[in-house]
């Protein structure tokens, strides 16, 4: 055989499987769509997420790695609200990948769609604190979002995908009657505390409060992004002692010193309240997050 | 014949994504930015005037600074004891679907205004290439690109300030950007044509003939060593006119170069799941000068800064930078020293920082300074570059 047919073949063996079987790249900015999206696409996707369960998400390093996973992505999925504002525009300025941009097929904005809570309806300005314009981020930590983000995902991927639409469209169905089951579960959990007061470190928990009927009374945050300062500790304080408020949700990237000493000296709980997939190692899956904070919740409660 | 066919096969096997690369409007990009901090949603249009929701970001930074201390820099006028320092005004915006626009003017203490930059940006050209013309910071290593504001000191390194001028190396020009596709390593290319600055703005260069340009290269990579650490590191060159001389007939003049080289390495740690509490920054860049003085008269010479920042809590950090250099036409003297600073950040958005300062400079002396910095900003936060 001559060297140029040899070529030839090595390169039709090179080229052809990777455009036959090539799975789709999905990059998620959040370990939480990357969860969704891995139930829909199971394994004709691969997927990545940028910030890591256990990560502030409004907070993360642009690296370059990320460029190079951002390239090849045939599908960006993002949480929006201007969650990623602080990171996530560098990425894509150099990322050198039009299918990602908004607007484009490959782009996608999880929130479209959601039930989105605390817009502001006056001005908003930094004495707010880092508010958001467009409403509170957090919103996947309603199980509706996610089963709106989960049908969006689907959508998704069938109009890039449409050879595997059918595939996509079976792992919705069993995601939602997944999702279904466990919300029947999860509200007989919430049941049991119905209208327990809570004091939340950050502001990342309206849409699981109004699911679950958790009344967040204040946050060990004065205003969002901003450090407790030692008058509204005690401010905190007074309040807990007062209105006998029996728990403190800390999301894990925050340093639990503080909240446990408020804890020690009001007599309250203070939790470890992961609000991501991958938070705690124990949260794998999306059904995963809800089954762990609600278990929390209820063995914190009732003992 | 058969080695152009094997050629060919590649060629059309891979042209789908080319094409869709190199033709946007293939793909329909949208005329709203994919980049802009702030989602543009306008109020919409009335008969009397069009949206507000296509202006541009506008943004601005204020610099003050209070001085203490006898300033003694050979050839530099001393700085007020108080002092607007600068206020830069940003305008950024999408230009349309392919690019975006950058607009930065300073007005120095006393108000003068100053086009600091001004470039469009096409970041998805065919081929992983990026392009940007206009008048622009050039990437001669990672402190240059960073606005003076943006960085963590009170002073110029001594060694940038030297070789590159106390507002940094930017000209005219264009700049390449290619980032080398590979799916292991990020490494990035960048080529750029300047106009030369003046003498005055940078010590290293002149304009010497209408026609000199200056051209700059630069390579860099980054890896993550784990997942809290990582490195940058890269190389620059620069070689541009310096002067020009008169030939021995004096009928025409020749001009003069200099070569710049610069190497760099910054280190980062950071455990993301303390973002905001813990964080170190190193960042080491090394500069050598090859400065023509006349045809048969080379000066080489060279300088160096080291500069670590520790944040230690939400909202502070310490640090200190060590500098040293000689200059850009002088091997027989240097000076050298040394800032420490701690810094109060209330928001991402305001810096309060005392710093300290003791420099050797190259006639014997010693500078002992001490300086309150206040950075302000208002407006959409623009996200910083790595």
């Amino acid at each position: 055989m001559k060297l140029s047919k040899l070529v030839s073949l090595a390169a039709v063996a090179l080229v052809a499987p990777s455009l036959l079987f090539a799975k789709l790249q999905v990059v998620t900015s959040t370990e939480d769509l990357a969860a969704i999206a891995r139930e829909i696409g199971k394994d004709k996707i691969d997927v990545t997420a940028i910030a890591k369960g256990y990560q502030d998400p409004h907070f993360v390093d642009p690296k370059p790695s990320y460029l190079l996973k951002l390239g090849r992505a045939d599908l960006l999925i993002i949480v929006g609200m201007e969650l990623e504002v602080g990171w996530l525009p560098p990425l894509l300025q150099n990322a050198r990948n039009t299918k990602i941009l908004p607007g484009n097929p490959g782009y996608l904005d999880a929130s479209e769609g959601c039930h989105i809570l605390q817009k502001p309806t006056g001005t908003v300005d930094r004495s707010m604190g880092d508010v958001h314009p467009f409403g509170n981020p957090h919103y996947w930590t309603d199980p509706e979002n996610g089963r709106a983000i989960a049908r969006r995902i689907s959508e998704k991927l069938s109009e890039l995908d449409g050879a595997h639409a059918a595939e996509f469209a079976a792992s919705l169905k069993q995601f939602e009657e997944t999702l279904s089951a466990k919300e029947r579960k999860w509200n007989a959990i919430a049941a049991t505390f119905k209208g327990v007061k809570v004091i939340t470190y950050h502001n990342s928990w309206p849409n699981f409060a109004q699911t679950y009927g958790l009344d967040i009374v204040n946050h060990v945050e004065p205003k969002p992004g901003i450090p407790p300062s030692p008058a509204h500790v005690q401010d905190l304080i007074k309040e807990i002692k007062r209105d006998k408020i029996p728990l403190l949700l800390i999301e894990p990237y925050f340093d639990e010193k503080l909240p446990q000493k408020i804890a020690e000296e009001t007599g309250a709980k203070m939790l470890l309240f992961p609000p991501s997939v991958g938070g705690v190692k124990e949260i794998k899956t999306y059904f995963d997050l809800f089954d762990y904070d609600l278990s929390l919740l209820k063995k914190s409660l009732n003992p | 014949m058969r080695l152009k066919f094997s050629f060919l096969l590649l060629l059309f096997t891979g042209l789908p994504l080319v094409v869709r690369a190199a033709d946007p409007a293939s793909v329909g990009l949208p005329a709203t930015s994919p980049y802009a901090a702030v989602p543009q949603r306008g109020e919409g249009a009335s008969a009397l005037q069009a949206s507000n929701s296509m202006n541009p970001n506008i943004s601005v930074v204020g610099w003050f600074q209070g001085m203490t201390g006898h300033p003694h820099d050979p050839g530099h006028e001393p700085e007020p004891v108080l002092q607007l320092k600068e206020t830069e005004l940003g305008l950024q915006s999408i230009v349309d679907p392919w690019a975006r626009g950058d607009f930065f003017v300073s007005f120095d203490q006393d108000g003068a205004a100053n086009l600091e930059e001004g470039y469009i940006t096409w970041f998805h050209l065919p081929g992983n290439l990026g392009l940007r013309t206009g008048k622009f910071r050039s990437y001669f290593g990672p402190f240059n690109r960073t606005h003076p504001h943006d960085t963590a000191f009170a002073t110029r390194p001594l060694a940038e300030k030297n070789f590159l001028g106390e507002d940094g190396l930017a000209g005219t020009g264009g700049g390449l950007s290619w980032q080398v596709p590979n799916p292991w390593v990020f490494i990035n290319v960048d080529g750029e044509i300047l106009r030369p600055p003046a003498v005055s703005d940078t010590p290293s260069f002149d304009r010497a003939q209408r026609r000199d340009l200056l051209y700059i290269g630069r390579i860099n990579s980054y890896v993550d060593l784990t997942d809290e650490q990582n490195l940058s590191f890269g190389g620059s060159f620069a070689d541009g006119p310096s002067g020009e001389e008169l030939n021995t007939l004096g009928t025409s003049s020749d001009t003069l170069h200099t070569q710049l080289y610069a190497l760099d390495l910054t280190y980062r740690w950071k455990n993301p799941a303390r973002a905001i509490y813990r964080s170190v920054i190193w960042q080491n860049e090394i500069l050598w000068s090859k400065h023509e003085l006349s045809s048969i008269d080379t000066v080489q010479s060279w300088g160096l800064m080291s500069w670590l920042q520790f944040q230690f809590a939400q909202r502070w950090a310490t640090g200190g930078r060590y500098d040293f250099s000689q200059f850009a036409t002088d091997n027989g003297t240097h000076e050298y020293g040394g800032l420490v600073f701690i810094t109060y950040s209330p928001s991402e958005f305001s810096h309060i920082s005392l710093q300290g300062s003791h420099v050797k400079r190259s006639d014997g002396l010693d500078e002992n300074l001490g300086f309150l910095r206040v950075i302000f900003n208002i407006g959409p936060h623009g996200a910083h570059p790595f």
